[in-house]
């Protein structure tokens, strides 16, 4: 019987263990080497025999004749030959070490990994951008005692710019939040290009950054196409989900989806009806882009208009009339906007973004 | 093992993880460290400087690196890649440990590194623990002993963690193994329980 181990292959005697081994490798090589043959080796554990050290060392043959039997043929190309067991621990640790390395670039190189910390860094931005501008205001107004937000409706950005006409460090802490929320800006363009890559099914929906959102609170690319449309549906409302489950509110009809304009501006009567639709394509829409990764314009172009149609149900109040009327009209929709809808979404969800923080609150209600 | 003034302490050069020094040696938390939970329940608990241990579930390898500083190798057994970043930088300091990124519910995929076991440490926290363990039983040898940290929340959070404890001991009987001696973690660590079993 031979068994593969990571130096090389050894023959192994019926009769267990004491029987004589021999070990074969072309040549001495170093740990990528011996990472590279580990790669491509299959163990059987149904007649596992563990290695024996020993054998890997070209020295131990003489001492223990149930060892390295190598002798017989003097080449030096049918043994392991590590020099001693400092030497083969040395290579078999730097071989380990470059297979768990090369695993471990190749899961982060599946792209959404970065994502979803991406996602996490600009949720965290957010929070921090936000704090900072309530403290700084409160100690912009005991500085300025004469100062009132009351009749003015001064936004946060309106905020840091007054606070950055002070000249003390409230002045440069106003520079510093400004400066931040440029970064943020940036940093959420680069989500959006990155998810148009990574889901570009998903992307074409809603948007990279709402894609990319998804994803981030599912986990990964794979977990979201493993997904069940309900659940994607509701992604981001777990908490009332769960109390729902729990008790008597009523369920959740959206979650980050909500985020996205066909959601928040459809009709209250349609709204759960769309975010229904809006849920199943995009469970659909990710596992293309899981499996497939490319994207599928005629997919796309069907479940716009599918999105458009029950949209614009909600629109002329015709909720529940005559599907043909609705049909008619939907499609007209669909082919007129459809297109248009893919390549504007940037820059629609951008300007959505101030509503967020109002718009999460109430997507979880 | 070392004990100074009831404190758990091992060679080596410190700064691993942050952990406190005491007369230059290394400070073993159990409230942090199963195995050093252990060792304060059960002081008979001993590592022999000749000891070839397979640790499955070496995690950030915080745990391990008290190991190596006892054993003769650790063959280090993890699956996710963040804490696998810490354990090869462990690995590139302390030599005598082997890092091994695989699922420890699947042996062959490791099964071409490990040399014959004096003993298996498993920390996994997965559902199927008593399976695991027994598949990885090849490379244990004959007499050799099997430590199994048993999270009861990780197998099933609803179910009383008496059951789970009862049923795990069954299925690593009736998997060949004898169970010498079983003890919860307490107050270390909270429903967890140790069972220790030996090959026959």
């Amino acid at each position: 019987m031979q068994m593969q181990y990571w130096f090389g292959d050894v023959e192994i005697g019926d009769n267990g263990e004491g029987t004589p081994r021999r070990v074969k490798i072309p040549g001495k090589s170093g740990p990528e080497d011996y990472a590279e043959r580990c790669r491509n080796i299959e163990s059987d554990m149904a007649d596992f025999v563990p290695l024996r050290v020993a054998d890997a060392i070209a020295g131990d043959s003489g001492n223990n004749g149930n060892n390295v039997n190598n002798v017989n043929n003097g080449n030096n190309d049918d043994a392991a030959g590590f020099k001693d067991e400092a030497e083969y621990f040395e290579t078999l640790r730097l071989t380990t070490i470059a297979l768990a390395e090369s695993k471990i670039k190749l899961y982060y190189t599946k792209g959404d990994i970065e994502l979803v910390q991406m996602v996490r860094v600009l949720d965290e931005m957010d929070n921090v951008i936000n704090r900072l501008i309530e403290r700084a205001t409160e100690w912009y107004i005991v500085q300025n005692p004469k100062f009132s937000r009351k009749y003015k409706s001064v936004s946060a950005k309106k905020m840091v710019d007054i606070m950055r006409r002070e000249k003390n460090s409230l002045g440069r802490l106003g520079y510093e939040i400004d400066r931040l929320s440029i970064e943020r800006t940036r940093l959420m363009r680069e989500i959006s290009d990155r998810a148009d890559i990574i889901a570009p099914n998903c992307s074409a929906l809603v948007g990279g950054l709402v894609a990319a959102r998804l994803i981030s609170r599912a986990g990964s690319l794979s977990r979201m196409a493993m997904m069940p449309a309900s659940a994607v549906q509701v992604l981001g409302a777990e908490s009332a989900l769960f109390t729902h489950l729990r008790g008597n509110t009523p369920s959740p009809k959206h979650g980050i989806i909500f985020q996205h304009r066909r959601i928040h501006n459809a009709g209250t009567g349609v709204r759960g009806k769309v975010s229904r639709v809006l849920g199943g394509k995009l469970a659909i829409a990710a596992r293309l882009d899981y499996y497939r990764g490319e994207i599928a314009p005629e997919f796309i172009e069907k479940a716009q208009e599918r999105i458009d149609y029950v949209f614009a149900a909600g629109e002329d109040g015709s909720k529940d009339e005559g599907k043909e009327s609705g049909k008619a009209g939907g499609k007209v929709n669909g082919n007129a906007g459809g297109k248009n809808d893919v390549k504007t979404e940037g820059r629609v969800n951008g300007k959505d973004e101030g509503k967020k923080k109002n718009d999460k609150r109430r997507s979880a209600e | 093992m070392i004990r100074i003034d009831g404190v758990l302490l091992s060679k080596g050069s410190g700064g691993v993880y942050g952990e406190k020094m005491m007369k230059g040696l290394r400070v073993w938390d159990p409230y942090r460290s199963k195995f050093a939970a252990l060792a304060m329940i059960k002081p008979e608990t001993d590592l022999d400087e000749d000891l070839r241990v397979l640790y499955l579930g070496a995690a950030n390898g915080t745990t391990v690196s008290h190991f190596a500083d006892y054993v003769k190798t650790v063959y280090a057994v993890e699956f996710a890649p963040r804490p696998m970043q810490d354990l090869i930088e462990v690995s590139r300091r302390r030599k005598n440990i082997i890092p091994i990124m695989a699922d420890a519910a699947n042996p062959r995929e490791y099964a071409p590194f490990v040399e014959e076991v004096g003993m298996i440490y498993q920390d996994v926290a997965q559902p199927n623990q008593a399976e695991i363990a027994l598949v990885n039983l090849p490379f244990l040898k004959k007499g050799g002993v099997v430590i199994l940290m048993l999270k009861a929340r990780s197998v099933d959070v609803t179910a009383d963690p008496k059951v789970i404890f009862e049923d795990t001991i069954k299925t690593l009987e009736d998997g060949g193994l004898i169970v010498e001696d079983t003890c919860r973690l307490e107050p270390y660590h909270h429903d967890h329980a140790c069972i220790v079993c030996r090959k026959p």
